[in-house]
């Protein structure tokens, strides 16, 4: 692959998945440091893993298992390559209680606790919970993670009970 | 909150709205650090080598000009100990993890590197400092020096290579095991398929 190709790729699917690549970064990691810590890293990945791309998957799919790979990898705290502040910003969400009940719309105050309670999952059951409600069929999940779709269902009905138990009463409180 | 709930909580979040991009400068910065990358990685390989080839220089060079057969067994050890950095280094490059590959085989790879690591830094004894002390001390010996003189460059030889094989034990247990024990505990959760409950 050719560099222009790949800076045009990876640009695109820049713009077009960079969604995808926050939730797993918030997902990960909780405060602001480890989220632009983890974020390079994803950043990086993707831009050596470009000119690997096929095509046998589905673009999404491809980027989701190499932001997991990364983020399951990925040691908080290890001494990190730097790209320059002024490339990114990442509007970060604090995980406490506290900055949650501050002034925040309802919205942004139970989707922290969503993603809290995602993050004291089991790394794994967490990568499962965000495809899940993003959305993926049981094949791309079995697919991200190389398990089979069996293993996927069952893994997942355990997820939905843990998740549902961890965020029980909270749609009262607002 | 139920499952349907936290749906529709998560189907509202901003896609991608908590991300301000500077692509432009972006792109720049990942090419300036890939290139950095690849640069500290040659000049690690460069300097472990490097000083082992000029270790073997300066040796072979005593070999000759003092015709002196221990400075050759000196050249020779630095010189297997220099091909052996190197080689295992190009082996370990080749075999780094593919992050778009599927997580198992991330993982089997990254594991497979931490127990290398483990095994080069449980072992440095056999392939560096004993190939290195052997010929050392046969060259201590050949000269005609005092028992007084040998006992003492054995000891200050001892303690360094104690300290050195203390180090590597300790990056060891401090860092690679647990690093090992994490990647195993993700991999066997991989296959654990969760009994209770399951309806």
């Amino acid at each position: 692959m050719k560099l222009a190709e790949q800076e045009q790729l990876f640009c695109q699917w820049l713009t077009a998945h960079r969604g995808l690549l926050w939730r797993v970064v918030r997902a990960f990691a909780s405060d602001a440091p480890d989220q632009e810590d983890l974020f390079q890293e994803i950043l990086l990945q993707l831009w050596c893993s470009v000119p690997t791309f096929r095509g046998n998957s589905k673009e999404s799919t491809w980027i989701y298992r190499l932001a997991f790979n990364t983020a399951l990898v990925w040691q908080r705290g290890e001494k990190r390559r730097r790209l320059k502040h002024e490339a990114f910003t990442l509007h970060a969400v604090g995980a406490s209680e506290e900055t949650a009940s501050s002034g925040r719309s309802e919205q942004e105050v139970r989707l922290e606790r969503l993603y809290g309670a995602i993050r004291e999952l089991p790394r794994l059951d967490a990568s499962l919970a965000l495809m899940l409600l993003d959305g993926l069929s049981y094949r791309e999940m079995g697919e991200v993670l190389g398990i089979s779709e069996n293993h996927v269902g069952v893994r997942l009905h355990r997820i939905r009970k843990q998740l549902t138990e961890r965020l029980k009463g909270q749609s009262d409180e607002f | 909150m139920n499952f349907d709930e936290i749906q529709q909580v998560w189907g509202r979040q901003d896609a991608g709205g908590s991300i301000t991009l500077n692509t432009n400068l972006l792109l720049k910065e990942v090419r300036r650090n890939q290139r950095q990358f690849e640069s500290t990685i040659f000049w690690r390989d460069f300097r472990e080598s490097g000083v082992a080839m000029c270790l073997v220089y300066l040796f072979g060079r005593a070999w000759v000009q003092q015709e002196d057969w221990t400075y050759g067994l000196l050249a020779l050890a630095c010189f297997g100990v220099g091909i052996f950095i190197l080689v295992d280094r190009l082996r370990q490059r080749r075999r780094r993890p593919v992050m778009e590959d599927s997580l198992r085989g991330c993982l089997l790879t990254s594991l497979d590197q931490v127990r290398h690591q483990i095994w080069l830094l449980r072992k440095v004894f056999w392939w560096y400092q004993l190939p290195l002390l052997i010929p050392y001390f046969i060259s201590i010996l050949h000269e005609p020096v005092s028992v007084k003189s040998v006992l003492i460059q054995g000891f200050v030889m001892a303690l360094l290579n104690w300290g050195i094989y203390w180090l590597n034990q300790a990056a060891v247990r401090k860092s690679l095991e647990p690093r090992e024990r994490e990647l195993e505990a993700l991999l066997s959760s991989l296959d654990e398929v969760p009994s209770s409950d399951h309806g």
